[in-house]
């Protein structure tokens, strides 16, 4: 049996974007004109992803990330290439895929506004044919891991967001579909609440087995997720490996702050294959009195932040 | 471990999820009084008003085309009635452009149902009730002034004719509303249809030649009470279009849900 | 100086927000023709059927004319300030409106002045020159046409100030639909433009005339036809009057709610 719970080969998608004038001239323009321009949302991106796995999909704004879910999840059809998930091809299947996947819009509720949460769940169970007895059992797994009883009666659209994010999560592994997709599960969320979700997604993937693909900009739900993660800027793939060798691939940096004579602390990045942190303390105490010093790893977010820079600059 | 049997969706499936979501959303909107009072009392209002228009008319005209006024009022009952349907059930047309526009219209396409049956069956416009219950009376008043024989094969003839010309209205708006997947602000492409049915409680004998093709075949309104009317009110000499609205009926309801499900395909979700 | 200009800047705006509606203009007109048809057809049944020329003092054409031409200043007319309010309260913007320097109620008048520019251009003058040329001289040009323009802006300014006296009720309840449908039907009806006051049976026609609403749609008409002695000033101007006389009430009426309603939103904190 196929081990692979997505896989995409070569795949691109582009859009035709009008092209609007300023003005009021412009907007004259506008109404007769046919100016279209081509836009390269995705661009020959081939990816795999394991089943059981917690990926992290990462990229600055507008890099494509919400184009290759939408992809993934039937949306939308790629202009060139090849998707499998679970084994179908999910633009031409949208109803089969959509049994078997889970999708999860950060800030965007797909439950029913005016329900309370356990009515939005009985439908669920409804619309997916999901067995009396399963059911019960996936809601016996989730108040094991997560209090959900403030919420079941609550209708939606009194939530709060972390409330109905939390809610979402749920609605997207009730009928234990194989993959579920997260896109920026956790944004505006505060850190609390933050901290359960992830706990969540962890527990049910631990327990369910289940795929996630994760996209966010949130670099303490990678760390705290994923092992794995793909960066993709500008429709471009341009890191797909482990988080840990993602720090050795761009070098052992490590930040150390020193305390000077006059009390203020001072930051320095060390990369550790060009220089070593004595060499560093040295150098300073040349010029300065140092009185103390600190050493910290260097964080994913600024490892994957310099990633975004060297692919700008490019 | 892929055994899992093919799991069937059919009519059954889709009336039982219908009416679960229905209750549901009945039961909520009850925790709206407020609103639902004031709503409902517009509606009311608007059909009142409406009626008034229509009495002040013949106050100074007894009769047009022929048409004397019990038999307009026959018209007139009709059309509330084969206008209730798409006010009830496919209010949520009106949010299509929003729900588009913002991106929030993906949602629909995540679960293993129907688009478009998802995205309607969520909204059910209680408002619509009285304006059935006012036409119900109107129509039933002059069923009787105008002597119909109350008969089996006369009521179920109604029934089938009022369902189906219901049809004509709903695919209309079916297809204004569908118009926002190709432009950008489509809002006035709905305002304009609904305006158009405002004359579907008037004979259509009234319009002539280019007119009468265009409100027949194109913007079909006169289907919408006229054509159907016509096998009550003269039983003797009914037109074939009579005969066939049903089946132009679903017809065209089949061809406005094809083009409805066409812009969701065709759309490329970049609202977001 | 300035003030002024920021004003002509909002209707600016306005303009090119209206055009940027692509199709939108060229779709409205062309259904606005074809509801036109309607409009003529029906009518024509109905005179056809009565077998007289006149009913009421209005003939065949002056009831055509009067009934397009309602159309055409219902779409000139068109706001949407009970929706916009709605939204500005439901989503708290209505906080950043307050703190604006431009009042409100002005910003918003100014504001929709783009599209009532527009649509006065592109809907209601095509549609005034094809009815004048089609009914042959029905509509007389004279100075009735002046008298009707400062009319019609009268009209404007009555709309405007029903829209504002109303729009507030959305501070305190959440219907806007209900709260629109309940203003449009009284004014579509009360106010001449679904069928002329002068079909009104007599006694129901007395109440309407001391109603505010017949200043939108009765009155304007009236005055571009040269009906009921408004061809003579002594006729005219009490007209004119009552228009005048609306707008101020209703101003200051709608201007008092306002402040009242305003005061709900400092008080609960929006």
């Amino acid at each position: 049996m196929a081990n692979e719970a997505v896989v995409m080969k070569n795949v691109s998608k582009q859009f035709k974007v009008l092209n609007r004038h300023e003005g009021l001239k412009g907007s004259i323009q506008d109404l007769f004109s046919r100016d279209y321009k081509i836009v390269n949302a995705v661009s020959d991106v081939s990816l795999t992803v394991e089943k059981g796995e917690i990926i992290g999909y990462l990229g600055p704004n507008g890099a494509g990330k919400s184009t290759t879910i939408k992809m993934m999840t039937g949306v939308l059809e790629p202009s060139s290439g090849e998707i499998l998930v679970d084994g179908r091809v999910p633009y031409k299947d949208r109803t089969a895929n959509s049994e078997h996947i889970g999708v999860v819009f950060g800030q965007r509720s797909q439950l029913w506004w005016n329900l309370p949460l356990i009515e939005s769940f009985n439908l669920l169970r409804d619309i997916y044919l999901v067995p009396e007895k399963d059911y019960q059992d996936m809601l016996s797994l989730y108040r094991s891991l997560v209090d959900i009883e403030p919420i079941l009666h609550k209708p939606v659209r009194q939530m709060s967001l972390g409330q109905r994010t939390l809610s979402d999560i749920l609605a997207a592994f009730l009928h234990n579909p194989g993959i579920v997709f997260l896109d920026e599960p956790t944004i505006g969320l505060d850190v609390s609440m933050k901290a359960r979700i992830r706990e969540l997604i962890k527990g049910l993937n631990e327990v369910k087995q289940t795929t996630v693909i994760l996209t966010t900009h949130d670099m303490g739900d990678v760390d705290a997720l994923c092992r794995r993660i793909i960066i993709i800027d500008e429709g471009r793939k341009i890191y797909d490996n482990d988080i840990e060798h993602l720090k050795n691939y761009f070098g052992s940096y490590r930040t150390l702050r020193m305390r000077l004579g006059d009390d203020s602390w001072v930051e320095q990045v060390i990369d550790e294959k060009k220089t070593d942190v004595m060499h560093a303390i040295k150098e300073m105490q040349k010029e300065h009195k140092v009185k103390d010093i600190q050493l910290q790893e260097i964080s994913t977010e600024e490892v994957i932040r310099k990633i975004y820079e060297g692919s700008e600059s490019a | 471990m892929e055994v899992q049997m093919k799991k069937k969706r059919g009519l059954r499936f889709y009336l039982s999820i219908y009416k679960k979501i229905l209750i549901q959303d009945l039961k909520s909107k009850m925790s709206y009084r407020a609103d639902f009072v004031i709503s409902t009392f517009g509606m009311v209002l608007t059909n009142i008003s409406g009626f008034i228009t229509f009495m002040i008319l013949f106050h100074n005209f007894p009769s047009v085309n022929g048409w004397d006024y019990h038999h307009m009022l026959f018209l007139y009952g009709f059309s509330l009635i084969a206008l209730t349907p798409v006010q009830c059930f496919f209010d949520n047309n009106w949010n299509l452009r929003f729900m588009v526009r913002s991106g929030d219209f993906i949602k629909y396409c995540f679960r293993p149902i129907n688009v478009f049956f998802y995205f309607i069956s969520e909204v059910f416009d209680v408002k619509g009730l009285g304006q059935f219950a006012f036409g119900l009376g109107t129509f039933i008043y002059a069923w009787n002034k105008i002597g119909i024989p109350v008969t089996v094969v006369n009521i179920a003839e109604a029934v089938l004719f009022l369902l189906t010309a219901s049809l004509f209205m709903i695919a209309l708006m079916n297809l204004a509303a569908a118009t926002c997947f190709w432009i950008i602000n489509s809002g006035y492409v709905m305002v304009i249809m609904f305006r158009f049915k405002d004359f579907a409680k008037y004979p259509a004998s009234i319009f002539s030649g280019v007119f009468r093709f265009i409100f027949t075949f194109l913007i079909p309104i006169a289907f919408v009470a006229y054509y159907p009317s016509l096998v009550f009110v003269t039983p003797d000499h009914v037109p074939l279009l009579s005969w066939l609205s049903p089946f132009i009926g679903i017809a065209f309801f089949y061809v406005s849900y094809k083009f409805w499900m066409l812009g969701v395909r065709r759309y490329d979700f970049t609202g977001s | 100086m300035t003030s002024i200009r920021k004003l002509t800047a909002l209707t600016r705006a306005g303009v090119i927000e209206s055009l940027q509606f692509r199709l939108g203009t060229a779709v409205t007109l062309f259904a606005n023709l074809i509801y036109l048809a309607l409009v003529y057809f029906l009518w024509k049944a109905i005179y056809d059927s009565s077998g007289v020329d006149a009913v009421n003092g209005m003939t065949f054409y002056d009831t055509m004319i009067y009934l397009i031409l309602a159309t055409a200043i219902f779409n000139l007319l068109e706001m949407f300030i009970v929706w916009d309010m709605s939204r500005a309260i439901q989503s708290g913007e209505i906080i950043m409106h307050l703190l604006k320097p431009m009042r409100y109620r002005l910003y918003t008048f100014w504001s929709y002045s783009g599209s009532h520019v527009i649509s006065f251009f592109l809907t209601f003058l095509p549609t005034f020159i094809v009815v004048a040329i089609i009914t042959k001289g029905a509509i007389p040009m004279g100075w009735n046409l002046l008298y009707f323009m400062i009319s019609l802006i009268l009209a404007l300014i009555v709309n405007y100030n029903i829209e504002m006296l109303v729009a507030p009720i959305c501070l305190y309840t959440e219907s806007t639909w209900g709260i629109n449908i309940v203003k449009e039907t009284i004014v579509l009806l009360l106010s001449g433009a679904s069928i002329p006051l002068a079909f009104f049976p007599e006694g129901f026609r007395r109440v309407v005339e001391y109603l505010p609403f017949r200043a939108v749609y009765d009155i304007p008409l009236t005055v571009l036809l040269g009906k009921n002695g408004t061809d003579t000033l002594q006729g005219l101007l009490p007209r004119l009057g009552v228009q005048l006389f609306w707008c101020i009430v209703l101003m200051i009426l709608g201007n008092l709610f306002w402040n009242v309603a305003v005061k709900r939103i400092t008080v609960n904190g929006g």
